[in-house]
């Protein structure tokens, strides 16, 4: 995975949709160099001053960008991977929630093949405050430029945990949306080995949630790994139900695979301190790092 | 989604999958009907979603025509993990030796699709030391492959066919229906090495719904949920009596934890989804204003591309048509400043903190 730099032009497939208008504005007020845009049929508009083009592969000839924000809605999602990674893309950040799981998987193994990097999906993108580097619908006035990388499973956790971090006087080096979905692209555990050799970061956030195994996997790769870099985490679904869906496609319970406890104890063992609650995280990552 | 067995055990049949001759009935006569007309003894069973349904009562053999009303009755009055069911399948039993176990699942850490298979079935699989997995590649699985796993299991070569063959038709099932999960548990095997799905389990990918219309309005679905539903809301019932709604599904779950650990009990849990405008927490604040056993209301919201001010509109709105039920909320983030002068004078009860509020909503009854 590489991270945009400082104006580094990035492209917005679906820009002139509700959500690619409105987050190409928001993305451009925080000083990220949105350089094209992509929409079949609609060549020659512009969005914000962005010029759009038919395919992502003019766009990419015309800005040189490497990376998307990807608007898709699910059902047309798995094409505009494709063509976004044949394009040349290999940051591509997809935003879009709901797109079938079996397209996820299609769009991970074109992926691979091409190294190109897949964020989310459904997720809320990436930040990088100290490079006013936004490719996704974070509220920027939760964030500030700093030495904490915050990853989560969950946006407006992400959004609500790096506020108490910002107010707190931790601010991030990079805040990243791993993806509420059963599939990931990018993994917790990668994210960790990007930032170990990241001098701007000095400590980890990571928010996950009921579901699946992908903290207990995590807590595996953290003590095979033995980084330098202290990880706080939080948990969230301690109370939640079994069998039942909680709002993202990848948080259930399903027997006794995916609960809380067994999230918890496995980052715990893994020597990563675990907070109870949102507000807790600073509390945790001051007493980490001093 | 997932179907209940019968609906599974349809889908079976139309992929060539054989299972045993069965009638469904939706009352206790009709259980009657179905023992006349099929060979005893029959299995009663109870069609709900829960598992567990057979330590619970919900699966009862029967021979004898006396014994049906009666068995058919107390079926109909057990509600297992709180769902009573709203019909019976009455099956042929299958007498067997042996019961194997087969699926084809979405294995989230390997980001890929398996086959499981084991020589205990009728257990839960988790709970199986001895089991084969194989990755499934994205275009599916021949009879080479299938014929791989049946050697792994060391199955007898009739038994291997037919094993063989019901692995294909099961990934081919799981691949163009877009199942997370397709199980057979049991898979019997007879004295005569017949191999027969007894039970069947299907969960269908909700976010590919859009691409299988079959699979719309199989269920009959709660009030509430049909509605939130429609509302593009996340719903989900939960039985308590604190209505929980905010915006991300991430902070509601966590906002739930926060109403369990000072001892609250949640009535829903309520998702607006991200970029939430005012129309849609109107709508939100009058689905939880009927909702029967929430007698009160805890709004989490943190703004940020959801703007407070709409929030806060939303709810004056939703005060001025009469709202009944006490409203606890935080409402943080961009303009709160602005949202919380525009809710200064109504009962509202506003906290800075998420955890000053749950401690309001929680300790108010």
């Amino acid at each position: 995975m590489m991270l945009p730099g400082e104006r580094e032009p990035v492209i917005v497939q679906n820009i002139t949709g509700r959500y690619g208008r409105l987050h190409t504005k928001l993305m451009l007020d925080y000083g990220t160099n949105v350089a094209a845009g992509a929409a079949p049929g609609k060549a020659g508009q512009s969005v914000e001053g962005v010029p759009v083009f038919n395919t992502v592969a003019e766009a990419v000839e015309k800005s040189g960008a490497r990376a998307s924000a990807f608007f898709v809605p699910a059902e047309f999602a798995y094409s505009a991977a494709e063509e976004a990674i044949l394009a040349g893309i290999k940051l591509l950040v997809v935003i879009t929630e709901r797109i079938p799981v079996r397209d996820e998987l299609k769009m991970l193994e074109l992926a691979r093949r091409h190294s190109a990097s897949i964020v989310g999906p459904n997720c809320p993108g990436l930040i990088v405050p100290s490079r006013k580097v936004k490719l996704g619908i974070m509220p920027v006035t939760a964030f500030a430029p700093g030495k904490v990388a915050v990853f989560s499973r969950s946006g407006t956790l992400m959004y609500e945990i790096a506020d108490q971090l910002t107010r707190a006087g931790f601010g991030q080096s990079v805040a990243l949306g791993i993806g509420g979905d059963p599939i990931n692209g990018i993994t917790a555990g990668e994210c960790l080995d990007f930032v170990e050799s990241m001098p701007e970061t000095e400590a980890v956030v990571v928010v996950g949630e009921i579901g699946g195994d992908a903290e207990e996997r995590l807590a595996r790769h953290i003590k095979k790994a033995a980084h330098s870099k202290p990880v706080v985490a939080y948990i969230a679904g301690r109370h939640a139900p079994k069998e039942k869906k909680m709002g993202h496609a990848g948080a259930i319970i399903y027997g006794n695979f995916g609960t809380a406890d067994s999230k918890i104890a496995a980052l715990r063992d893994a020597g990563v301190n675990v907070a109870m609650t949102p507000s807790e995280v600073p509390v945790l990552l001051r007493q980490a790092t001093t | 989604m997932r179907l209940f067995e019968y609906q599974a055990k349809d889908l079976f049949k139309s992929y060539g999958l054989q299972v045993p001759n069965s009638v469904l009935a939706s009352d206790v006569s009709g259980v009657k009907q179905a023992f006349e007309r099929l060979t005893p003894p029959v299995v009663l069973k109870s069609q709900v979603l829960a598992g567990g349904r057979g330590k619970a009562g919900g699966i009862v053999t029967v021979s004898e025509e006396a014994q049906v009303e009666r068995a058919a009755a107390s079926i109909f009055g057990l509600a297992i993990g709180g769902e009573k069911p709203s019909s019976i399948l009455v099956e042929e039993s299958f007498p067997h030796e042996k019961e194997l176990y087969l699926s084809v699942t979405l294995d989230r850490g390997d980001r890929s699709f398996v086959a499981i298979a084991a020589r205990a079935g009728g257990v839960d699989v988790e709970s199986v030391t001895d089991k084969v997995v194989r990755r499934v590649p994205l275009a599916g699985v021949d009879e080479a492959f299938a014929g791989g796993m049946a050697a792994e299991l060391a199955l007898p070569p009739p038994q291997a066919g037919q094993f063989s063959r019901i692995l294909v038709d099961l990934e081919r099932l799981s691949r163009e229906k877009e199942c997370e999960l397709a199980e057979i548990n049991p898979l019997a095997v007879d004295a005569a090495g017949r191999l027969l799905p007894l039970d069947a389990k299907v969960i269908v990918d909700d976010n590919a719904l859009f691409r299988h219309p079959e699979f719309a309005k199989l269920h009959p679905e709660d009030e509430f949920e049909g509605e939130a539903s429609r509302q593009g809301f996340a719903f989900v019932r939960l039985g308590g009596d604190i209505a929980v709604v905010g915006n991300g599904a991430g902070l509601v779950l966590s906002t739930l934890d926060l109403v369990g650990d000072a001892g609250g009990k949640p009535a829903c849990f309520l998702d607006l989804g991200g970029g939430a405008q005012q129309d849609r927490i109107e709508a939100a604040l009058r689905l939880v204003n009927r909702l029967p056993e929430a007698n009160r209301i805890l709004v989490n919201i943190f703004g940020g591309i959801t703007r407070t001010t709409d929030v806060a509109q939303g709810i004056l709105t939703v005060i001025s048509e009469g709202l009944t039920k006490p409203l606890y909320a935080r409402v943080s983030g961009a303009e709160e400043d602005a949202a919380k002068n525009m809710l200064a004078g109504t009962p509202v009860k506003l906290y800075g903190t998420a955890p000053d509020a749950v401690r309001a909503v929680v300790n108010a009854i």
